[in-house]
């Protein structure tokens, strides 16, 4: 029994599976540290802004010293009108404006409040709100000193993230990019792995490698593929976790639990897939119209609360959805530790759920299979048998076909 | 010669209808995805988030404080704590998103003219989240200030407490968003997703219909073994038709259908339009065309590309800008049609750019378009006489 596991694994996962790696290993762990490297410069700076100048003064000199001294902008372009500032946005040169309005020193030296008018493009949500935070705060500044230097605001602000103390971008979406990898990744290995066999007419061969026990067989698929993408998803967890706080030893075995949790609701819907459409490129396509978009579903970027209610519903069932939350309520540090063990009793459902049916699906389709093959007589080829014909001879094809 | 062509084209348009697989890709992801993206953001900005106060003083100040907080739009206080551990705790449940703690003595310290500093804790996992919440309660805490720096004022300076307030913020800004003036959220992701759903449904169902001459299905098939054979021009042109003419369907699909219902802004003129249409979706084919010579197996296109949706969509400066990313990685970038055709597409459609302002990203996708051509073509010539072979790629 344990020869015919052996072997089969051997056959299943060494031979020759170019893609089979590329979507076990590769990519997953390859696309989760490009993503990384991607946010390496972990914050918003550098916005390109624009600045017209109307008013040719000290202060907007003094303004313009300010915004030019500033980490977060970056003046690109002094516009000579509002057109050239308009189409620089347009074209995406810049991401904001600001105007000096004519006459901006003598009216607030004469108490009129000009306002400074901002221009920002709006398409892109998160430079335009670091930029506009930073552009309020600078010429608050600056407009703070004209006549009150001498009084300190008196109350101040601090905004803090928790467990995410400098409010890095890696914290706030890798850790979430890389969980959506690994969801997608581990559906589209089950159903690679379910339903090549499928594909390359195997099954026979399979079934007679594991002594005819379908225990075994599904054993030898789907543990080995469960093992790996698991080991994957808590170094690929670990290493983005680096640039947060750092992660305690409850943390890491909590979330290591529940990713192993989602690969397996992950596992058993690739089986059920493979197992009701029955053909590798079919079951491949539902994958990534469920799998692909399961991001933007899970509510890491756009909260779930403020979803549709059907859509809520829909994202209550994607695993994403629930790992997604353990891992942030572990972000909290021990009181996240109730509503964590909430989240892993209904995974454990899930993946109770998601693996029987998928199983039960999968090896019904095996089975099918295979009683159609053992109604096929057996053709032996010899190993230095030519390869298969080709196909654009027309005359063979009709032998063939005949 | 058109003739030609154009049987060529309707042979390759018949089998791809044909195909479940393709029809999955070419037909039904391009409609399911348009609906399928936009769904979750149908409210369009996130308001009433749940948040909290630890109330810590007890006092007039810190009463008016909650009030200001309770009026706010973004955020809904749920509870006025007694204690930052409670706060935590119904943080940690999702009850509540952030919290402000309105520090011991917060009175009697401002009354006393020292400086208070009021904290506010957000859920480190949620950046929209973070931002509104952020927003919301230090507006309400520096207003609370603001009042009592004018007074301040009008008291030291001895001025009317409308010259005071023009003291301590002389230059007021007015803030203009000249493109998503509802900040919506679905404004700013369902437009670049949308044309990478363009680039990928078509990449991958190109692939799914085989690239060389002796892995496509339908050579099988008597019946389209004159057009298989067609001389490579034509084969090649003409099997790029009808993509070209499916896809430029989606595109009229996604300005007069999708963009309507969603109630997305519609700025583009026809001009820029036409031309993006035209330079964008030769150079998704020509490179489709290239890709699909490379692999042995249909599916496994898909596979590999399914990965990739993600890094495609960040590359094509969406969301993370170009600037902040390395250097290696904006380069690799230039690869994808979607780098170029995402920001152009924004410009035309939702900013409502002329041919001038896009011109330098539309010459870029022409050039990628030309360069993936010969690169195609070359290829299909080397592959057209290679056997049916199968391998695992």
């Amino acid at each position: 029994m344990l020869k015919g596991l052996l072997w089969t694994i051997k056959k299943i996962y060494f031979s020759h599976n170019i893609v089979l790696w590329m979507i076990l290993t590769v990519l997953p762990v390859g696309v989760s540290v490009f993503m990384l490297e991607m946010f390496s410069s972990e914050i918003v700076q550098h916005v390109p802004i624009g600045i017209l100048r109307q008013d040719d003064s000290q202060l907007s000199d003094k303004l313009e010293m300010a915004l030019r001294s500033s980490p977060v902008l970056d003046v690109k372009m002094i516009c000579l009108d509002l057109s050239e500032c308009e189409h620089a946005v347009i074209r995406g040169d810049l991401q904001t404006f600001v105007v000096f309005p004519y006459d901006l020193e003598r009216r607030a030296l004469r108490l009129e409040s000009p306002v400074i008018p901002v221009y920002s493009s709006g398409q892109n949500y998160l430079t335009n709100m670091f930029a506009m935070k930073e552009l309020r705060a600078v010429v608050t500044d600056v407009g703070s000193k004209l006549f009150t230097s001498g009084f300190d605001d008196p109350v101040k602000t601090e905004i803090h993230s928790v467990g995410n103390i400098e409010g890095n971008y890696q914290g706030f979406l890798a850790l979430g990019l890389v969980s959506a990898m690994f969801h997608l990744a581990g559906m589209l290995v089950a159903v690679y792995i379910a339903s090549f066999p499928l594909r390359d007419q195997r099954v026979r061969e399979f079934f007679k490698d594991v002594e005819g026990s379908w225990v075994t067989l599904a054993v030898a698929s789907f543990v080995p593929m469960t093992i790996i993408l698991w080991l994957e998803f808590m170094g690929c967890y670990a290493y983005t976790h680096r640039m947060l706080m750092p992660m305690s030893l409850e943390e890491f075995v909590i979330v290591s639990v529940a990713q192993l949790l989602m690969l397996l609701c992950c596992l058993g819907a690739g089986l059920t897939f493979v197992g009701v459409t029955g053909v590798m490129r079919i079951a491949t396509g539902v994958t990534g119209v469920i799998a692909g978009p399961a991001f933007a579903f899970a509510g890491q970027t756009f909260p779930v609360m403020a979803m549709p209610f059907a859509v809520r519903c829909f994202a209550f069932v994607l695993p994403l959805t629930h790992v997604l939350y353990v891992q942030s309520v572990m972000l909290l540090g021990p009181v996240g530790l109730e509503s964590a063990w909430h989240a892993l009793k209904l995974m454990s459902e899930m993946a109770l759920f998601w693996m029987g049916l998928g199983l039960f699906a999968i090896v019904h389709r095996w089975k099918y299979r295979l009683k159609r093959a053992s109604q096929l007589p057996v053709v032996a080829e010899p190993k230095d048998a030519a390869p298969a014909v080709a196909l654009d001879v027309p005359e063979v094809n009709k032998e063939v076909k005949a | 010669m058109i003739h030609r062509l154009l049987n060529v084209t309707l042979t390759e348009w018949k089998l791809f209808v044909t195909d479940p697989a393709a029809v999955l890709l070419l037909v039904v992801a391009g409609i399911l995805y348009a609906f399928y993206y936009p769904t979750p953001y149908m409210n369009q900005t996130v308001t009433r988030i749940p948040a909290a106060i630890v109330d810590l003083d007890h006092s007039a100040k810190s009463r008016e404080l909650t009030r200001m907080a309770s009026a706010t739009q973004q955020i809904e206080l749920k509870s006025v704590y007694n204690d930052i551990l409670e706060a935590e705790q119904a943080m940690a449940r999702e009850e509540i998103f952030g919290f402000m703690v309105v520090p011991e003595n917060m009175e009697k310290d401002m009354l006393s003219k020292k400086p208070v500093t009021l904290n506010i804790f957000t859920h480190g996992a949620y950046v929209m989240l973070h931002g509104s919440i952020g927003t919301a309660f230090s507006t309400c805490a520096l207003t609370l200030g603001a009042v009592s720096k004018v007074k301040a004022i009008a008291l030291s300076k001895k001025v009317p407490s409308a010259k005071a307030m023009a003291m301590r913020d002389p230059m007021p800004l007015s803030i203009q968003t000249m493109f998503n003036n509802t900040g919506s959220y679905s404004n700013y992701v369902v437009p670049s997703v949308l044309v990478v759903i363009l680039q990928q449904s078509l990449v991958i169902g190109i692939c799914i219909m085989g690239g060389a001459r002796g892995h496509r299905r339908f050579r099988k098939d008597s019946r389209y073994s004159s057009v298989e054979n067609e001389d490579m021009p034509y084969r090649y042109f003409g099997r790029a038709l009808a993509y070209f003419l499916h896809y430029c369907c989606f595109i009229l699909f996604y300005h007069f259908v999708i963009y309507n219902i969603f109630d997305f802004p519609r700025r583009g003129e026809l001009l820029p339009m036409m031309v993006f249409a035209i330079v964008f979706l030769t150079s998704v084919i020509n490179f489709g065309m290239c890709l699909s010579q490379v692999f042995l197996r249909r599916e496994s296109s898909m596979q590999l590309f399914l990965n990739l949706s993600i890094p495609i969509l960040f590359l094509a400066n969406f969301s993370w800008p170009t600037y902040l990313m390395p250097k290696w990685m904006v380069w690799l970038s230039y690869i994808l049609p979607s780098t170029f055709a995402v920001p152009a597409w924004l410009s035309i459609e939702q900013m409502g750019a002329d041919i001038y302002d896009v011109a330098p990203k539309l010459y870029l996708l022409a050039l990628q378009s030309v360069f993936y051509l010969i690169l195609a073509l070359i290829l299909t010539h080397l592959r057209d006489k290679s056997s049916f072979k199968t391998g695992d790629m």
